[in-house]
């Protein structure tokens, strides 16, 4: 709005209606800073698997060679992306407003996350079982702490995934509903990345020490 | 590093140094005083101390003048030349950020030439020292809950609490420690370096003159923190060797067994030293061997309540966390 | 999964007895009759007025930034007291405690404190001092301020800006109930290791250090998220990044700062965690654990810490001494560019906080280099301050007098972390009184920052000014108190007195301990005037103007004092670096929007404060070890969220006529009266 001021300029002072801010890109933003600090929370845990990851802080006890199933990592790699591709595809339909089609997507990805984090237990409580538990050296407890960090946010996105399952049927693609979703891809893309760090990590770089 | 050249430094600083002194010399209320540097070590710490204090003046002080004249000089009743807009001048940019770059990079230069002379592990400023040319008394010292222990491998002795030195030697220095961290520090003689379980670091240092010093703990490790004094005794060469003899003499052996009772937590008020023949070998070895399998002395709840002088000596046997 | 736990557990009360309430110790016990006669007070007085509604309404379920930023502040004086009344147990312990034949009393062997409630003392005034007075009091600045500043409505996440005070609110009760049933931490506020390990720590106190310490970082990550987010998005049309005020700024690097430290000590904090709830080896020494890994993760955190709540005192400084000086801020691009130096720097510099942890001498003259870096954009913040206050019209009221003082301290606290930096000095000082009374200097600079800005910004929020002679009497006493206290510290430091001492064995220090203890006496004068002003400023209640100090330049003056709770009753269009100042210039400050719009609000929630509630018990619940309480209220917020992600409410519409008549009567819009009922945006679509 212009307002004539008493030299008779005329001066924008105010702007009605400019408070209106798009709430789905500002909780987008939101949600990538909070990637950002996910991310700072991953790399703590490299780092203290990094300086853990040595004989003297193996105790005696076995080292990333003899803990990890190579096969079953590059199986959970494979799963893991297809889960991923999944989602996407998911939100391909909800480009079209097609609810079953996003239903189907998340669907898929949730059941093979679920597959993922099947093998990746049975992996862990057999090393344990081993006596190879987080409790054997220091380097067991940043191996499991790391693995399953991962596997926590994993079950967390599989949590979130069956609320949105629920809420595509129930409320429908509302602003906050389509919010959620492509925040949510952001976070299931986000621990897939995470994970193909672990695998590059541990299962690679640790596998070939 | 240049030993030499940095000596004749601290002569050209030598009224400097007099100044703080003569400060405190009139006060005699304290016992420990850092302004009296005592050996080679302490005297560059504060050598570059001061070198790094009188630079860092020439900032400090006219900032410090314009914080009390300026808002005195325009406060509003002073009527002093007033310009509002006035908000940005790139010479005075320039400068603000220029002079304060020069100071930090030349006290940069100073402090890292300052770390390798007194580097704990190697000091520089020992390297060329009149001690050096003989052979150096080595310490292993072990912290305990809450005692210093001091064991001489080449000696085959061992003390509680009481380190004694022969004058004009470089004592080099062993630590670990056996559940907590603890700081090992000797205020006008050695660097503060902490001794940690499991872990092994030094420190060194020579004394000329024969003394007697106080050293602590200065790093928290539970309720007995506040007692860990230890005597810092410098002798001369010969008393040295006869003290030595009469500890090689004492009846009391410093075996592994009889160490686990002393390194049950114990309040050593007023720091009571104790003198032991023929410790254990590798004593230093199988402390951090422990500590490295997960031993430690845990702390009786009775020093939750009070502590007492003694009250848990050969209370019991060490336990393991699991 | 519980390793080691000395002492009986039950399963439906975990460690929890009768025995872990100390009503043997005189202390504790007429400290909770004071507490506890303190909230029957508010409580009844909240009853006798018929207020409790108006504070659950209006208060408890609020997301308005002005409320939430009252509420942290609040938070952060409580918490001040109480690290204050630690502060003063501590120094008067060490007087009492001097020598070999000072007296004990209370069961003591020395002084009145024996080592393990001292122990305890220390470290919850460190906790408290640093998490819960002055990162609440700097969080509350910056909701109070930042979105008034841009020209927003309110921050980018209003719903998650509630959720970080109830969880930082929640920590700080952890910290309180940790008085009075049981014990807090004795392995001081960095968490000593392997100190803090189950072996060596096995009480209930490192948890409540833990779990408060976690549940108000937690707090805090959120809090900088939505910092961020509200700063990039939410600015009003015309406020370009060079037009933002110093403080936004300042708040934007602090918080990005905030964003990337936080979730490491996240890290450090549930390793510990994991090491003492189920038997893994992070940090203790056996077993492969290497607690040098905690100690650098925590001072990754720790350093940068530093500066998260140095840089806002900064930008304080920066509103401040323009204003009372009446000239535009000196070098506003490079103190932007000293904001981020600082910032930077603070990254890499966190190992200096351990040179006697047997470092090298590379890594060692690396830290003590980095650290000296500080030093160049610190000083460049000094000058800019003192070429704004050069021909300018300065006044000395209440605020400016705090800028000055924080300058000073500013001054003196850098030079001794100048020394302090240099690892040659550090090797004689470090853990000592030096160091204690170097970083006090350092959160004095804050504190005098947090004092001044909440003198500056009441008046915008209350209607009214804080009353300036009691207030400068407040100032004066503190400032002597502070000099009292802290320059024999230093003295002492160099005596070679170490931190965290029960008892000095040296009498001859007796002296200096005196004095400091005088200090001590002073502040509780300084306590005296503040509560004075407090008094009389309620009393009296003379209205402000809108610019209420007269010589204002940023946008928050613009809108009517007491600021309404819609903030601006439509946005300003951003013309200039200082709007206020440049409308001033043109003369149009007081010309008002003509016509208005209609503007849409959140409404208010309850499931924010719900959330606070129920990280008390988990929190509570884990300390204790009570399983099935921490898997219920876990449950429970896991349950809240979900329900509350299923509610269609999206905030209420403020007509144009509501804004004109609030408009026209400023008073029925203030942060502290009543709102009248208004419908939800879904119900209204309804009907």
């Amino acid at each position: 709005m212009a307002t004539s001021n008493p030299t008779g300029a005329a001066l924008a002072l105010w702007n009605p209606g400019a408070d209106e801010h798009d709430p789905i890109s500002a909780r987008t933003y939101g949600f990538w800073l909070y990637l950002i600090g996910d991310a700072l929370l991953f790399c703590s845990l490299f780092a203290s698997y990094a300086v853990l990851d040595n004989p003297v802080n193996a105790a005696g006890g076995p080292l990333t060679a003899q803990v990890i199933n190579t096969p079953h990592g590059l199986w959970q790699t494979f799963i893991i992306l297809a889960s991923v591709l999944a989602y996407s595809l998911g939100t391909v339909s909800l480009k079209n407003g097609n609810a079953a089609g996003v239903q189907l997507g998340i669907l898929a990805a949730l059941l093979l996350g679920g597959a993922f984090l099947y093998i990746s237990g049975t992996d862990l409580w057999a090393l344990a079982a081993q006596g190879n538990g987080p409790t054997r050296s220091a380097f067991l407890s940043v191996f499991f702490t790391l693995l399953l960090t991962h596997g926590l946010h994993m079950l967390f996105g599989i949590l979130w995934m069956l609320v949105m399952l629920v809420q595509v049927g129930v409320l429908g693609f509302t602003k906050d509903v389509v919010g959620r979703l492509l925040n949510l891809r952001l976070f299931w893309q986000f621990q897939a990345t995470m994970w193909v760090c672990v695998y590059f990590y541990v299962y690679l770089l640790g596998g070939a020490r | 590093m240049n030993p030499p050249k940095q000596r004749r430094a601290s002569l050209l600083l030598k009224p400097l140094l007099a100044l703080p002194a003569l400060l405190l010399s009139g006060c005699t209320m304290a016992g420990i005083r850092l302004f009296h540097p005592a050996g080679l070590v302490a005297g560059a710490e504060m050598h570059y101390t001061l070198i790094l204090v009188i630079t860092m003046l020439i900032i400090i002080v006219p900032t410090l003048l314009m914080t009390i004249i300026f808002p005195l000089r325009y406060h509003h009743s002073r009527n002093a030349k007033y310009t509002p807009d006035w908000h940005f001048s790139l010479t005075i940019e320039l400068l603000a950020w220029g002079i304060p770059f020069a100071i930090v990079a030349f006290l940069c230069y100073l402090t890292i030439q300052g770390v390798y002379a007194v580097n704990p592990w190697a000091p520089g400023i020992l390297a060329n020292a009149p001690g050096a040319r003989q052979p150096p008394i080595n310490v292993e010292v072990i912290a305990t809950d809450w005692q210093w222990v001091f064991v001489y491998p080449d000696q085959g002795i061992a003390t509680i609490d009481d380190l004694v030195v022969p004058s004009g030697r470089v004592v080099h220095l062993q630590m670990t420690a056996t559940s907590n961290m603890n700081g090992f520090y000797i205020p006008q003689v050695a660097p503060m370096v902490d001794a940690m379980p499991a872990m092994e670091s030094r420190d060194a240092f020579e004394l000329d003159q024969p003394a007697t010093y106080t050293g602590f703990s200065t790093d928290f490790s539970g309720a007995g923190f506040s007692w860990m004094q230890f005597s810092t005794r410098v002798v001369p060469q010969a008393e040295f060797d006869s003290w030595v003899a009469s500890v090689q003499a004492n009846p009391n052996q410093l075996t592994y067994a009889a160490f686990q009772k002393i390194a049950q937590p114990t309040v050593n008020a007023g720091a009571k030293p104790a003198y032991f023949s023929a410790p254990d070998k590798n004593l230093f070895g199988e402390v951090m061997t422990a500590a490295m399998q997960g031993v430690v002395y845990p702390v009786p709840d009775s020093f939750t309540k009070r502590v007492s002088d003694n009250s848990a000596q050969g209370a019991q046997a060490p336990a393991s966390p699991q | 999964m519980q390793v080691a736990v000395d002492g009986p557990w039950s399963p439906l009360l975990g460690r929890l007895s009768l025995a872990a309430i100390p009503y043997d110790n005189p202390i504790l016990v007429s400290t909770f009759a004071v507490v506890a006669l303190l909230g029957i007070v508010i409580i009844g007085a909240a009853l006798y007025f018929g207020k409790l509604g108006y504070i659950w309404r209006e208060w408890l379920t609020t997301v308005d930034h002005k409320k939430i930023g009252v509420m942290y502040i609040i938070l952060g004086l409580v918490m001040l007291f109480r690290g204050f009344m630690d502060g003063a147990m501590m120094r008067t312990q060490q007087l009492l405690a001097d020598g070999p034949n000072s007296p004990g009393y209370l069961g003591a062997q020395h002084g009145y404190l024996p080592p393990y409630h001292f122990d305890q003392i220390y470290t919850a005034h460190g906790t408290l001092m640093l998490f819960f007075a002055a990162t609440p009091l700097v969080a509350g600045l910056g909701n109070l301020i930042v979105p008034l500043q841009i020209g927003a409505r309110d921050m980018a996440f209003p719903y998650l800006n509630a959720t970080s005070l109830w969880l930082t609110v929640s920590g700080a009760a952890l910290c309180m109930i940790s008085l009075f049933v049981g014990e807090f931490s004795n392995a001081t506020w960095v968490g000593l290791m392997p100190f803090s390990e189950m072996p060596t720590n096995p009480g209930v106190g490192v948890d409540y250090w833990m779990w408060a310490f976690q549940l108000s970082s937690i707090g805090t990550t959120f809090n900088a998220i939505n910092m961020i987010a509200t700063i990039v998005k939410m600015r009003a049309p015309g406020m370009r990044w060079f037009r933002m005020p110093v403080y936004c700024w300042s708040s934007l690097t602090t918080n990005i700062i905030g964003l990337s430290i936080f979730p490491v000590v996240t890290v450090a904090l549930t390793m510990l965690g994991i090491d003492r709830y189920f038997g893994t080896h992070f940090f203790t020494a056996g077993y492969g654990g290497n607690f040098m890994l905690y100690v650098n993760l925590f001072w990754i955190w720790g350093h940068p810490e530093v500066y998260f709540l140095m840089l806002p005192a900064f930008g304080l400084f920066s509103e401040i001494v323009p204003t009372f000086s009446n000239k535009a801020l000196f070098g506003y691009p490079t103190m932007v560019a000293a904001s981020f130096s600082i910032g930077g720097i603070g990254w890499v510099v966190w190992a200096h906080h351990f040179f006697t942890m047997g470092m090298g001498p590379e890594l060692n003259g690396y830290f003590s280099a980095a650290t000296m870096l500080v030093g160049i954009p610190t000083g460049v913040k000094a000058f800019n301050w003192l070429f704004t206050m050069y021909r300018g019209r300065i006044t000395y009221a209440t605020p400016m007098l705090w800028a000055l003082i924080g300058l000073v301290l500013l001054l003196i606290g850098g030079l001794t972390g100048m020394m302090l930096s240099a690892s040659v000095f550090d090797y004689t000082v470090h853990n000592s009184l030096f160091v204690v009374a170097h970083f006090h200097c350092m959160v004095l600079v804050i504190g005098a920052a947090l004092f001044a800005g909440v003198t500056y910004w009441w008046p915008k929020v209350f209607g009214f000014k804080l009353d300036e002679r009691n207030g400068q009497m407040y100032f004066w006493t503190f400032v002597l108190a502070s000099l009292l206290v802290f320059v024999p510290l230093f003295y002492l430091g160099f005596a070679g007195v170490t931190r965290r001492l029960d008892y000095i064995y040296n009498p001859a220090l007796k002296p200096l301990l005196w004095v400091s203890e005088g200090g001590i006496g002073m502040y509780f004068v300084s306590l005296f005037y503040f509560g004075k002003m407090l008094y009389v400023s309620l009393r009296d209640q003379i209205p402000a103007q809108a610019d209420a100090w007269g010589t204002g330049r940023t946008l928050e003056w613009l809108t009517h004092t007491p600021v309404p709770f819609y903030n601006f009753a439509v946005t300003p269009q951003i013309n200039a670096r200082d709007e206020l100042a440049w409308r001033k210039a043109k003369g149009v400050e007081g010309v008002q929007p003509t016509h208005y719009v209609p503007i849409h609000l959140p409404s208010n929630t309850a499931v924010p404060v719900i959330i606070g509630a129920l990280a008390t018990v988990f929190g509570f619940a884990m300390t204790w070890r009570i399983w099935w309480l921490s898997i219920a209220s876990l449950l429970a917020i896991i349950i809240v969220v979900i329900i509350r992600s299923f509610d269609k409410n999206e905030g209420y519409v403020l007509s144009a006529e509501d804004i004109a008549k609030m408009e026209n009567q400023v008073a029925l819009a203030s942060i502290i009266a009543e709102q009248p009922k208004r419908p939800a945006l879904a119900q209204v679509e309804a009907h």
